[in-house]
């Protein structure tokens, strides 16, 4: 009896029962997928933050010369790469240049040297520590005994000792892969202007192109 | 007579004590500025007017050239060295860029000591911008790693890090900074206005991967070592109670030149260049190899990744 009274009252008192009559489809089908809705596009767009997204949206090409101000000259020593990376052709460093005693067919050339003189120009300071330690490379597996100016692929093509990186390739495919994309190797003092990378010689010694170990160039204090 | 000679010496008394008063104050303030100020009134004019100069960022380029000409005047009559400061704008479409090579690293700390060359780093308490840790293979954080190794490297089972101020996309060391003395330029570079720092050290405590330090005494450089080309944000000369940080060695890469510890490395582990650039070898790294930031969590966002072969 009590009950009923007190619902006879809520009725009366509420102004617009059919609201009530409707408000759980109102909350199931507006509210609810509202606040999906609000969830959703904040996840969206949270995710879509950070530098390395923004950026890897970024797809047109910059001019290599207009990054900065400064006209930025091509080093003397450089010579065109005969592939091209994700921007165009490149440039990579001489090796020729840079060898003292080139041209090679000066000596190798089946003239006849006298024995004194053959301690001096012989390679005799040459140490070979580069391939497998039971079978390490020889001298003819890169350089070319027919045309001793060039290097021998496996192929027997000839290869311009400047291209070395055409004979490294063969094997540490890997490492040329990076190095013609940016990701292994440097760029020779400029980040900007046309692309002039280290070539592969300029950094190891294609004898034994491990770094050998040495002491750091400085020490830092302690933080505490 | 004898009153009059009394007030005679009485005049004179005041008259000689009030002057050797002024002239004891005055010796006393510019005392404290240094002898060789009075020597030299012009470095004494420059000096005062260096009190009045805007903020970077509110000068206007004349304002700027004005100041430029003030400070390398000042370094010619002080330290009797000719140095170029510049005021380089940062490039249109440009965002600097970092990746380093954890692979590739061994630890030389060539980068280090091409670093204090050329941002004239204070020699008597060895700051360094760079920090190389050595970390066990399997290590993650450097917090574990060993920043103070001195032996032969590479160490066999180790492999390094290199930590540095990360230029942070969302610098909290910015958001710090009472003065606005620091700021992020619109190529990403968080710099220095050296003379609206007042040393509160509130953005070293805020930077999360210790990337500022502070001038704890006058830093110090050997003349002959000092590098003179300088930019206004970077590599110029700094006093006592000042923050510094990595710029990116802003003279260089304003100029399109790798930053020093880039150029230095022998390892070719350090890549630096352009993001905006779909070319650039830093966008082949971000698009090609596993990379990770260092606390990337904390939502700083730096702009220096790390990567493995």
């Amino acid at each position: 009896m009590i009950n009923t009274k007190i619902s006879n009252n809520r009725r009366g008192g509420m102004k617009n029962p059919i609201i009530k009559k409707y408000l759980f489809y109102i909350m199931l089908f507006c509210i609810l997928p509202g606040i999906f809705v609000l969830f959703s596009t904040v996840v969206l767009w949270s995710s879509e933050q950070g530098v390395a997204s923004r950026v890897k949206k970024i797809t047109t090409k910059i001019e290599k010369t207009t990054q900065v101000e400064t006209s930025i000259p091509l080093p003397k020593n450089s010579v065109k790469v005969m592939v091209e990376y994700q921007g165009g052709t490149f440039f990579t460093e001489a090796r020729k240049i840079e060898i003292k005693r080139f041209k090679c067919s000066s000596c190798h050339n089946n003239q006849k040297v006298l024995i004194k003189n053959a301690a001096d120009i012989s390679h005799a300071d040459i140490r070979i520590v580069h391939g497998d330690k039971d079978n390490l490379l020889t001298c003819n597996t890169c350089h070319n005994p027919d045309d001793r100016d060039f290097l021998i692929s496996s192929k027997a093509y000839k290869i311009d000792m400047d291209h070395a990186y055409d004979m490294c390739g063969q094997c540490h495919f890997r490492q040329k892969k990076d190095w013609i994309g940016g990701a292994h190797g440097k760029r020779v003092t400029y980040w900007a202007g046309e692309r002039v990378v280290k070539n592969c010689t300029s950094c190891h010694d294609p004898h034994s192109p491990k770094f050998e170990k040495k002491w750091p160039e400085t020490y830092s204090v302690p933080l505490k | 007579m004898d009153s009059d000679k009394k007030k005679i010496n009485r005049r004179t008394f005041l008259k000689g004590a009030a002057s050797v008063a002024i002239a004891g104050s005055a010796t006393a303030t510019i005392g404290c500025k240094g002898k060789g100020l009075l020597n030299s009134s012009e470095a004494f004019a420059l000096e005062f007017q260096e009190y009045f100069k805007k903020h970077y960022r509110l000068m206007t380029k004349s304002e700027r050239t004005k100041t430029v000409t003030r400070l390398e005047k000042l370094a010619k009559l002080k330290q009797d060295s000719i140095i170029n400061i510049e005021t380089t704008e940062p490039g249109q479409n440009v965002l600097y860029g970092y990746a380093f090579n954890v692979t590739r690293c061994e630890g030389f700390m060539e980068c280090v000591q091409a670093c204090v060359k050329e941002n004239n780093l204070d020699r008597r308490s060895n700051t360094q911008y760079i920090r190389i840790f050595e970390m066990e293979n399997g290590q993650m954080s450097p917090d574990q790693g060993d920043g103070k190794y001195f032996h032969m490297v590479p160490n066999e089972g180790h492999f390094y890090m290199g930590v540095q101020c990360f230029q942070c996309d969302n610098p909290p060391c910015v958001k710090a900074c009472p003065t606005k003395a620091t700021w992020q330029e619109p190529d990403g570079i968080v710099v220095i206005d050296y003379d609206w720092c007042i040393g509160c050290r509130y953005c070293m405590a805020a930077c999360p991967y210790w990337g500022r330090r502070f001038n704890w005494n006058q830093p110090e450089v050997p003349k002959e070592e000092l590098n003179k080309k300088q930019h206004y944000l970077s590599n110029r000369k700094r006093v006592r109670g000042m923050m510094e940080k990595c710029t990116f060695c802003i003279q260089r890469s304003r100029k399109g030149k790798l930053t020093a510890c880039a150029e230095a490395c022998p390892t070719g582990a350090r890549v630096f260049g352009n993001l905006l650039d779909p070319d650039s070898e830093i966008r082949f790294v971000l698009e090609n190899k596993k990379v990770y930031r260092l606390k990337e969590d904390l939502g700083t966002d730096p702009k220096f990744w790390y990567f493995i072969d």
